[in-house]
């Protein structure tokens, strides 16, 4: 009995716990992405690199003596000018074509091949781990909990909610829906719809560029770091359904779960095939996932 | 881009051929065959075995060279690709009539130059390469290693580890692929033929981001002893991650050598502090020949030798000793003087053990301290090197 009640509190409930702060992680690189997708219909394939440029604004920036929570906000602001001009000078130049999936798919992903190759050149390719600004860790029924993570699962919530908010209960964000419904009703009703798209898209990068400089004192900075949660990004978008947020966390959530505690049992080098696996299995039997596009109920 | 680099070799065949003309064996200089990868990812290898070789190389000559002869070196970038190696190697034997070749890194090169130099009757040595296989099943007649095997590492960590902690129980977490798993399976026959108690193992992707959901299991199997090959940047994670979950103070964590490196310790930082490896050198080593070699090293280079320039500095003196023994370069006396040879490095003195051409050394188990390698206990070299297990010559 003692025993079977240590399992429990050594091995699985940590492992929730710890799955928990990946879970938080993982979202918030598929917000933006599923933002994105949802509203301009990019698929935005240098999302992981957007949140590496966040990273690494903030590893600069504190090298200057900027202090962590400054970078928080400092940050974001940053990479929102940079999606907005981004999305103004080379997005919307291959938009309205006729090939729009094809082209954006391939001008993100050159974007990505460039920016980290420009990582690399700029910050070498050895890793920099920033110290953990909430050092320390807490003990909580038994298990140990980093306090950065616990702060991670805090904060992560705190902006999923925020950003649940601001697309569903604000004018700006019924402008944002509307657009993405009906582009041609809104902007005859008065939404100055370019607009709305290139703030979409500075958002979505802002929202990568914040996951950067929360998750690298956990996950280190090198130039190949966007590769990191872009894979489990996008099969949490696709399984919760492609621009939907809601569809994003619960997705987020069990994947991330499914993932933590299979390596308990199988070998965690399935962790990746398990959830891809999944992924397939919406695509072939749910093609719309959870819950259906942003825009669209 | 094929036919440049195809065109180039041609020309670069060429010039070298009219170069060389008049050359001929037991005349002249001697000449050093270096394949050594001076570009791509281990272009910083490279240039650790350029350094250590040219230093030899000019100490030798300046006072009087080898049997009278000056010595000289003749490069080629491998790119630490065997395929390339191959071709490098053949052509410094065939065209620029190179007495003796080295500076091979990548171990599938090594075995693989090891034929060339079969083919070609010539000798050639390996001053990095790890792997086992290269003194052991896949040895060559024509091959000879001056630097420890991976065995040996591990052997000397083992050693330290029941030393200090007799009986100790051990956790392993290894990246699951080739190097990761057989890394841990040396380390464990090692440490469990020492009397240490293996509690449990995981296997960790590639590239893995969180380590988090293995420290429930490992801290259920409560090890004295955690024992890592991860490398690069995973090593970075795992080690920070431990510390932040506390794991990191209740218990010793070890691993294999190239775990923790000159690259990856800045950004672990004080999480590397306390980690303990095996290895063949350190820069801090405590004697004569050492520190004179590491001061002029940092005075022609201006950088700090590492593990591969010294031992490429060695296999200068090795091959020196090696034909001052045999009175001459030709290949069959030079290999008899060569089996059983002992010669002094700043690494202590090592000897050519006979049966399977792999040099027996001093090793050593050292600590990061403040972000700096200190040796703290040394494991003489005939309980590390263990059994001779080539059966080819």
């Amino acid at each position: 009995m003692t025993e079977l009640i240590e399992t429990l509190q050594f091995v699985y409930a940590p492992q929730v716990v710890n799955g928990l702060a990946i879970g938080v992680a993982v979202i918030l690189m598929a917000l933006g992405l599923t933002i994105i997708f949802g509203l301009l219909d990019v698929i935005n394939m240098a999302h992981g690199e957007f949140y590496a440029l966040g990273a690494y604004l903030g590893i600069t920036l504190a090298s200057k003596g900027v202090n962590f929570w400054l970078c928080l906000a400092i940050v974001p602001v940053v990479m929102a000018l940079i999606g907005y001009y981004t999305e103004r000078a080379l997005i919307q130049r291959v938009f309205h074509s006729k090939d729009r999936h094809i082209l954006t798919l391939l001008l993100t992903f050159g974007l990505a091949i460039i920016a980290e190759d420009a990582f690399r050149l700029a910050y070498g390719p050895n890793p920099y781990k920033p110290e953990s600004p909430i050092p320390g860790a807490s003990e909580l029924f038994g298990m140990i909990l980093p306090n950065y993570r616990l702060f991670l699962i805090v904060a992560g919530s705190a902006i999923i909610v925020a950003v649940w908010l601001v697309v569903y209960r604000t004018s700006l964000g019924a402008m944002v829906r509307a657009a993405a419904f009906d582009r041609h009703m809104a902007s005859s009703l008065g939404v100055p719809v370019s607009k709305v798209y290139a703030g979409t898209f500075a958002f979505g990068v802002a929202l990568a560029g914040l996951s950067g400089v929360l998750l690298a004192p956990i996950y280190s900075v090198f130039p190949t770091m966007g590769k990191d949660f872009i894979l489990m990004a996008f099969s949490v978008v696709i399984v919760g359904g492609m621009g939907s947020i809601k569809g994003a966390v619960i997705a987020g959530l069990v994947l991330t779960q499914i993932q933590s505690l299979s390596s308990l049992y199988i070998s965690p080098v399935w962790g990746d095939p398990l959830v891809f696996g999944i992924m397939v299995l919406f695509l072939m039997v749910r093609p719309q996932g959870l819950a259906g596009r942003l825009g669209h109920g | 881009m094929k036919h440049l680099t195809i065109a180039a070799a041609i020309a670069a065949a060429f010039t070298a051929t009219f170069i060389s003309t008049g050359a001929h064996a037991q005349q002249g200089p001697i000449k050093i065959g270096v394949v050594t990868p001076l570009t791509g990812t281990y272009a910083g290898i490279g240039q650790q075995v350029k350094w250590g070789i040219d230093l030899a190389i000019k100490e030798i000559n300046d006072k009087g060279g080898i049997l009278g002869r000056k010595v000289e070196a003749i490069y080629e970038d491998e790119e630490a690709n065997p395929n390339v190696a191959v071709q490098k190697a053949e052509k410094l034997f065939q065209v620029s009539k190179v007495d003796f070749l080295t500076g091979t890194v990548n171990s599938g090169s090594t075995l693989a130059v090891g034929q060339v130099a079969e083919r070609n009757q010539r000798l050639a040595a390996t001053t990095v390469s790890f792997s086992d296989a290269i003194t052991g099943d896949k040895c060559s007649p024509n091959m000879f290693r001056v630097n420890a095997k991976a065995g040996m590492q591990s052997a000397a960590l083992a050693e330290w580890m029941v030393k200090e902690k007799p009986g100790a129980t051990v956790y392993y977490l290894g990246p699951d692929y080739e190097m990761g798993r057989s890394t841990v399976a040396a380390f464990k026959a090692a440490a469990e033929a020492k009397g240490a108690k293996s509690v449990g193992e995981v296997f960790a992707p590639l590239d893995n981001k969180d380590y988090s959901p293995f420290f429930g299991q490992i801290r259920a199997a409560k090890p004295q002893v955690l024992y890592t090959s991860v490398a690069g940047n995973d090593t970075v994670r795992f080690l920070s991650q431990l510390s932040e979950f506390g794991l990191a103070k209740q218990m010793q964590i070890v691993g294999a050598a190239g775990s923790v490196t000159a690259q990856n310790m800045g950004a672990i930082g004080k999480a590397a502090d306390g980690y303990v490896t095996g290895a063949a050198y350190s820069a801090e080593l405590d004697n004569p020949a050492n520190k004179k070699f590491v001061a002029d090293f940092k005075n022609t280079w201006k950088a700090e030798p590492d593990l591969y320039g010294v031992d490429s500095y060695g296999v200068m003196y090795f091959y020196k000793a090696a034909v001052e023994k045999a009175k001459t370069t030709d290949t069959d006396k030079l290999r008899a003087a060569m089996r059983g040879l002992e010669w002094d490095t700043p690494q202590g003195k090592k000897t050519m053990r006979a049966g399977d051409h792999q040099a027996i050394q001093d090793m050593y188990a050292v600590k990061v301290v403040n972000g700096k390698f200190q040796i703290i206990s040394k494991v003489p070299g005939e309980a590390a090197v263990g059994a001779d297990t080539c059966t080819k010559f």
